[in-house]
């Protein structure tokens, strides 16, 4: 695991480095010469140092993150939002359908309109038929019975628009809501290890401080020819080091535990905001988008009915020219029409798979979001736990370097795989390092 | 990726973390003047490795995508696959992009080492007291003009020894033994990775990560410890038979040595 820890904190080319380079020409093996080389087992070192739960801490977090993202680690998307998706495209391709058959019936309903306004032209011309007011009356008759289909098509689809932009909203909400709490939750949890950090190395470094003077009463105290007010002076003094120190932990934490509640509070203020925000956007979002859908199909409906009566027919080259021109202007005039009201409806459905592709875009950008977020909580409790690390072995090899200068050892390794020979200096290290718990 | 690589590499990990408690009193008589250090992390700093660097890393950034992208829809075993192909492509990347470099370096820090008369030249890392730090001398020969000289001699012998851990891992026991720790650890993912997302506490989620960490290290005792004690004691053997006083692994050597891994992995069959 140490081993894994430092191989994996050194850069890529190092790690090349030590494979390329280790296939150097290698000699025969021949006798050692005449200085001391010793060794320690760091893993164990590090295990026995006052911030190990810390750095256990973080790999524990670190785990869980693993854990939580178990294989396969492909970024599969969510099966609700690809539900979501397929339903949306079902819906939308449904809506698509009907507004061709909307299309096909507005074709239809324009040729009659046509041709009930030629030949209403041409009886009001002279050229026989039913009289013109009775014309009228049945044009506007048929007219108002295809307004009121259309309309009701027309309001079936709004209504439906209206419910998936609902939907949509939910969806987007309960996302947003979560995003946010996972982001105050992470502000919290890297607070938190972070002053429990300090408050480690506050505790370390106070041990540290006082473990000279700690040593030097413990010594004092195994000394069996010490008279009794002495021994009671020197355990008394001994009481007053820990005490100090615990209480100058205890101030530190309590300090931490305001922080951390204030933090709370305030964490809890700022996602009740940022989420009222983001409903409110949402919301005003989906309410334009609504109100211009409405505009639009209110439209469509109105010029439909407006221009209900109209003319067409082929121009027989025998009537009078006035009346040719008058037909062919009807023509004219609902072949337009036609085309405009189409036009409308298929631009109208155009925009309403864009506007929900962009929402559900938008959704997937919130999960998106999320993942980054846990990425980036990944490398940065990587970085806290490697800066832990380096602390502790930076600790562990100063206390080894005196130790090694004290027995007059030269070389010094760590993470051998076989000491063969070699002096072991782990056990004295051991000592050192737990007498920094005391 | 990474993590596939992480896992493979576990149990020669955690063998390596094993073996170095082989405890021993014995005091070595030894030359220590000729171990060498060299502290990688400089070399890499020189602005001819961080190039190559950072297109390596552009190029991993693109297999990543890549690899998403054809995992997405893939069962895990395709993924497996596609992890192994998408690991070997970067390998073969990593060879034209650092390779060359790495050829350049390594004859630096072998001149550098014959002009000193070093017998071995160790990763800084593993040092914690001692040995000559030659990093300076070999970023001086990879930075300056014309390229380095390789040396006359091969280098002087050495009583620190190294074996190949991917070799002894690839021995039957070991491997066995290996490959169930891996099998184990890949259920009790998903097992205790399930565990994790119905836990709703701290205290909940710092329980589940405990127990899973206990599990695994249960089972580590019960099936790699024997095999690692038996490694262990293997290449203590020969070490001694051979008269070398320490043994680390190959990855931790940069230059000479003494490579014991075919006594030990014969040893061990």
């Amino acid at each position: 695991m140490i081993r894994g820890a430092r191989s994996i904190a050194g850069s890529l080319a190092a790690v090349a480095a030590a494979a390329l380079l280790s296939s150097c020409a290698r000699p025969a093996p021949a006798p050692p010469g005449s200085n001391a080389i010793g060794y320690v087992d760091m893993t164990l070192l590090v295990q026995k140092h006052p911030l190990y739960d810390q750095l256990a801490r973080y790999d524990r977090s670190l785990e869980a993150f693993d854990l939580s993202q178990t294989v396969p680690q492909a970024g599969v998307p969510d099966a609700e939002l690809r539900r979501r998706e397929a339903e949306l495209e079902r819906e939308l391709h449904d809506a698509a359908d009907r507004t061709q058959k909307l299309l096909d019936q507005k074709q239809q309903q324009y040729q009659t309109q046509e041709q009930q306004a030629i030949a209403a032209a041409l009886r009001g011309a002279g050229f026989g038929g039913p009289s013109a007011a009775q014309i009228a009356g049945s044009v506007t008759s048929t007219a108002q019975q295809q307004q009121s289909t259309v309309a009701t098509q027309v309001q079936h689809d709004y209504n439906s628009y209206r419910e998936t932009l609902q939907s949509q909203d939910r969806a987007q909400m309960i996302a947003a809501q979560k995003a946010l709490a996972a982001r105050a939750d992470r502000t919290y949890r890297a607070q938190a290890e972070q002053l429990q950090a300090k408050e480690s190395a506050l505790s370390l470094q106070l041990a540290s401080a006082d473990a000279p003077t700690r040593l030097a009463l413990k010594t004092k105290l195994s000394s069996l020819a010490l008279d009794d007010a002495t021994r009671e002076d020197a355990q008394k003094q001994l009481q007053d080091l820990d005490r100090k120190e615990a209480d100058q932990v205890a101030a530190m934490r309590n300090r931490d535990q305001q922080t951390l509640a204030a933090l709370q509070t305030q964490l809890k203020a700022q996602v009740q905001r940022d989420l009222d925000t983001q409903i409110a956007s949402i919301s005003k979002r989906s309410l334009t988008s609504l109100a211009q859908r409405q505009k639009t199909l209110a439209a469509q409906i109105t010029p439909f009915s407006a221009n209900a009566v109209g003319t067409k027919g082929q121009v027989n080259p025998s009537l009078p020219a006035p009346l040719r021109a008058r037909i062919q202007q009807l023509h004219d005039d609902y072949q337009k029409r036609f085309q405009s009201d189409a036009k409308t409806t298929i631009a109208d459905f155009q925009k309403t798979r864009e506007d929900l592709s962009r929402r559900y875009a938008e959704l997937h950008g919130i999960d998106a979001g999320a993942d980054s977020g846990a990425q980036a909580q990944i490398a940065d409790l990587k970085r806290k736990r490697d800066d832990l690390y380096g602390e502790i072995t930076g600790q562990i090899d100063r206390e080894v370097k005196l130790i090694a200068q004290q027995r007059g050892i030269s070389v010094v390794l760590s993470d051998v795989v076989a000491p063969a020979g070699g002096v072991d200096l782990t056990p004295d290290a051991l000592k050192d390092i737990e007498s920094l718990h005391q | 990726m990474e993590n596939l690589i992480t896992r493979g590499r576990l149990a020669a990990l955690a063998f390596a973390v094993g073996t170095a408690v082989l405890a021993t009193t014995a005091v070595g008589a030894t030359d220590v003047t000729d171990i060498g250090t060299l502290d990688q992390s400089v070399l890499g700093s020189i602005p001819a490795f961080q190039s190559a660097n950072r297109q390596l890393q552009q190029y991993g950034a693109t297999l990543q995508k890549q690899y998403l992208a054809r995992a997405q829809h893939a069962s895990q075993a395709d993924q497996q696959k596609l992890a192994s192909e998408f690991q070997a492509k970067m390998s073969d990347k990593q060879r034209a992009l650092v390779g060359p470099l790495m050829q350049k370096a390594q004859i630096a820090v072998a001149s550098v080492a014959s002009s000193k008369n070093l017998s071995v030249v160790l990763d800084k890392r593993m040092v914690v007291v001692g040995g000559q730090n030659i990093t300076g001398n070999v970023r001086d020969l990879l930075t300056g003009i014309g390229d380095p000289v390789p040396p006359v001699s091969t280098p002087p012998p050495s009583h620190v020894g190294f074996v190949d851990q991917q070799q002894i891992d690839a021995t039957p026991k070991v491997k066995a033994a290996s490959d169930d720790f891996v099998q184990f650890k890949a259920q009790q993912d998903k097992i205790f990775g399930d565990k994790l997302k119905s836990a709703h506490t701290d205290a909940d989620r710092d329980a589940v990560l405990k127990d899973y960490r206990k599990t695994l290290d249960d089972r580590q005792n019960a099936t790699l410890k024997p095999v690692i004690d038996q490694t262990r004691s293997a290449i203590a053997d020969v070490a001694r038979s051979k008269g070398l006083v320490l043994v680390v692994d190959r990855a931790d050597i940069i230059y000479g040595g003494t490579d014991i891994t075919s006594d030990v992995t014969a040893k061990l069959k």
